[in-house]
């Protein structure tokens, strides 16, 4: 095992695990019988178990945790996305909801297959921190649930025509705000005292940092403008559309601007 | 409800129309003062200059509270609608410092003028973070009389923000940021602030030893004629030396002999631990399509031994890259004024603290790599750091609160203004 590259064995899992979400998602659309639905469940659970083996096993071979690269953080959101896809659907049988956050998985999947990481395994001694750990995996999560919820803005703004049939996936878009709001609090604010360890300073408006405070700041007016006007359902999701276009250049758009260079956070390739 | 298009502008309750002219004012105003002044970068007073500032804020902003509550301009200002503009003109100035590179050199003359390079420390910046602490601290009144168990994620998340906003603010003008460079066996007391001005601390450190600790280097493949390394599908291929065989490309590598620290001796390296030496290896290389075989060393050089590389044909060579540190940490013998002496050992996330500074690890010398007597440090000093936190820890209470509670039913309807 000692001179295997683990990304070599990517393809094998991630083939089982879009395998599994593929009939998954089939088996959802297609029946209605409570048994294949159960079937379909446990297939989702499958392929997100197969996934977990590969994260767990990479980061065993590689002596650090995968998280510093975007190909590791895709692996994480990948998981993470299909989780609650299927924790959303175990609790609300939101069918379309499992659907779509398991097409969204598959897609992050199909994105790493065809840019294969290179094999890294150094971490700068900044990174070596406990607060690494949390501090990623609590970012990832809070993106994986406004990433589902900006589905549920997609789907309301496009496919939903009348401002009555809304009301009940409107509900489940506010579900997933709050919480994936809360982690976002949570990862900045990880991040501000884990900054003050290791560099001297709680906040320095790196770029990484000031995008993630602009997402921050467009969830928050979500928030606002869900509480004032709990009726305006069509205007409350195109503010939500809109936040998470920020928090994709957040994510992935900061490594390209030009006020970001040299900054700690940009992901390496 | 009150129709919205006939109503007057500044009629009572306030809506976006009254929220969006405050805060587009406030921004408008405070460029055109930023320019009037001829772009010069804001700094605050520092103790005690500040801290009465601050307190003269907080009872201003309690006693108008307790005045006027009733009055509809307070109520207006501690509503949603007037929030709502001043949260996105915030967000607008932030997003200006996503795209502008800050803290470099202005480039045109509309970015000097207008601070647009530095906009933390202008006009627009300060007087919106007033008005926003204005109605946090508003909102935080009203939901704190009468007080309410109910209110409690309310409170956390909006008096947390006022804290953090309040403290980072006034605080930013009394901490101490200075550069210490440590030399082996020497004693410092002095630092170099972000001003290159010397300051002096109530301390002296002398370094006993600085220690780094490195990742085993790397190896790649570089082109002869431009001496750049080669991409495959847009990326570099770089292996690690931790194994005794591995692939590179369409290379096959066995690494005969490896040596951590060594220094050339005729054709080959041997190991010795002297100041100077580098990372060499004897490596057998095939090339897997035209299955030739080539022998010899790479070594990754330091700053007194070249480098060394390995022809593999007349296009490649195999190089060995400079090893990247695992971890390097310094040990410390810290003596303060009256005469008590601490030793310690300092490194990255790990700081020291002491006479209410912080001294961080912050590098060493490049050039002479693991080999360096030289030891960067970084004090710190931050005496509104535990509001900061205070403000912090409340509002992780929020987020608490916010995961576990979730949306307040009937939207606001029960409590908006």
């Amino acid at each position: 095992m000692e001179d295997l590259n683990m990304w070599l064995e990517f393809p094998v899992f991630a083939s089982i695990a879009i395998a599994c979400w593929l009939a998954a998602s089939g088996l959802f659309f297609t029946s209605g019988k409570k048994l294949m639905n159960d079937l379909a469940a446990a297939l989702s659970l499958a392929g997100i178990l197969v996934l977990l083996i590969f994260v767990v096993n990479l980061w065993m071979h590689i002596h650090r945790p995968p998280m510093r690269t975007l190909g590791e953080t895709r692996l994480w959101y990948a998981i993470f996305l299909s989780g609650i896809g299927l924790v959303s659907y175990l609790r609300w049988k939101y069918k379309w909801l499992v659907s779509y956050s398991l097409g969204l998985a598959i897609l992050f999947l199909i994105i790493n297959l065809q840019h294969p990481e290179t094999y890294d395994k150094t971490l700068m001694p900044a990174l070596q921190s406990p607060w690494f750990i949390p501090h990623v995996i609590v970012y990832i999560f809070a993106y994986a649930m406004l990433g589902a919820s900006s589905v549920v803005a997609l789907r309301n703004l496009f496919f939903v025509p009348t401002e009555k049939t809304v009301k009940g996936p409107i509900q489940m878009a506010d579900n997933l705000v709050y919480i994936g709001f809360s982690f976002l609090t949570f990862g900045l604010l990880f991040g501000a005292l884990w900054a003050k360890e290791a560099w001297g300073h709680y906040w320095t408006w790196d770029p990484k940092e000031t995008w993630a405070f602009i997402t921050w700041m467009f969830y928050l007016i979500y928030i606002h403008y869900r509480y004032r006007h709990p009726m305006e359902h069509k205007k409350a999701m195109g503010v939500l559309a809109i936040a998470f276009l920020v928090l994709l250049i957040c994510w992935f758009g900061v490594n390209y601007l030009p006020s970001a260079q040299n900054s700690v956070h940009v992901y390496s390739e | 409800m009150i129709n919205e298009s006939k109503r007057k502008t500044w009629a009572h309750p306030w809506s976006y129309r009254e929220g969006t002219i405050i805060t587009a004012t406030i921004l408008v105003l405070g460029f055109i003062i930023q320019a009037a002044g001829n772009g010069v970068i804001l700094r605050f007073a520092g103790f005690p200059w500040n801290l009465l500032a601050g307190f003269l804020f907080v009872a201003l902003l309690i006693i108008a509270f307790v005045l006027w509550q009733k009055h509809p301009v307070v109520k207006g200002l501690g509503g949603v609608k007037v929030a709502l503009p001043a949260i996105l003109g915030f967000t607008l100035l932030v997003l200006l410092m996503g795209f502008v590179k800050q803290d470099v050199e202005p480039q045109s003359t509309i970015a000097r003028l207008f601070g647009l390079a530095h906009l933390v420390h202008t006009w627009p910046f300060i007087l919106i973070n007033v008005y926003l602490l204005v109605l946090l601290g508003i909102v935080t009144l009203k939901r704190f009389t009468p007080f309410n168990l109910k209110n409690a994620g309310f409170f956390l998340n909006h008096f947390g923000l006022f804290l953090v906003l309040f403290s980072t603010a006034l605080g930013s003008s009394d901490m101490q940021r200075l550069s210490m460079n440590c030399y082996e066996k020497q004693t410092e007391s002095r630092g170099i602030d972000a001003s290159g001005k010397m300051v002096e601390v109530p301390f002296t450190i002398e370094l006993i030893k600085f220690n780094i600790d490195e990742f085993r280097p790397k190896v790649t493949v570089i082109d002869n004629q431009s001496g750049q390394i080669i991409e495959e599908k847009g990326k570099s291929p770089l292996e690690m030396l931790d194994r005794n065989a591995f692939d590179l490309i369409n290379y096959h590598i066995e690494v005969e002999q490896f040596l951590e620290t060594s220094v050339k001796a005729g054709d080959g390296y041997v190991a010795t631990n002297e100041p100077g030496s580098a990372t060499s290896a004897k490596v057998k290389v095939t090339d897997t399509k035209s299955k030739s075989e080539v022998t010899g060393w790479i070594c990754s050089g330091s700053f007194a031994l070249q480098p060394e590389q390995l022809k593999l044909s007349g296009h490649y060579s195999l190089v060995m890259l400079p090893a990247e540190p695992r971890k390097f940490s310094s040990e410390l013998n810290i003596r303060a004024k009256g005469g008590k002496s601490t030793t310690t050992t300092i490194e990255v996330n790990r700081p020291f603290k002491t006479d209410g500074w912080t001294i961080y690890q912050l590098g060493y010398d490049k050039v002479m790599g693991r080999w360096s007597k030289l030891s960067v440090l970084e004090l710190v000093r931050d005496p509104w750091l535990p509001v900061v936190y205070f403000g912090i820890f409340l509002m992780m209470g929020g987020a608490a609160f916010l995961f576990i509670t979730g949306k307040p039913k009937n939207g606001g309807s029960e409590h908006v203004a």
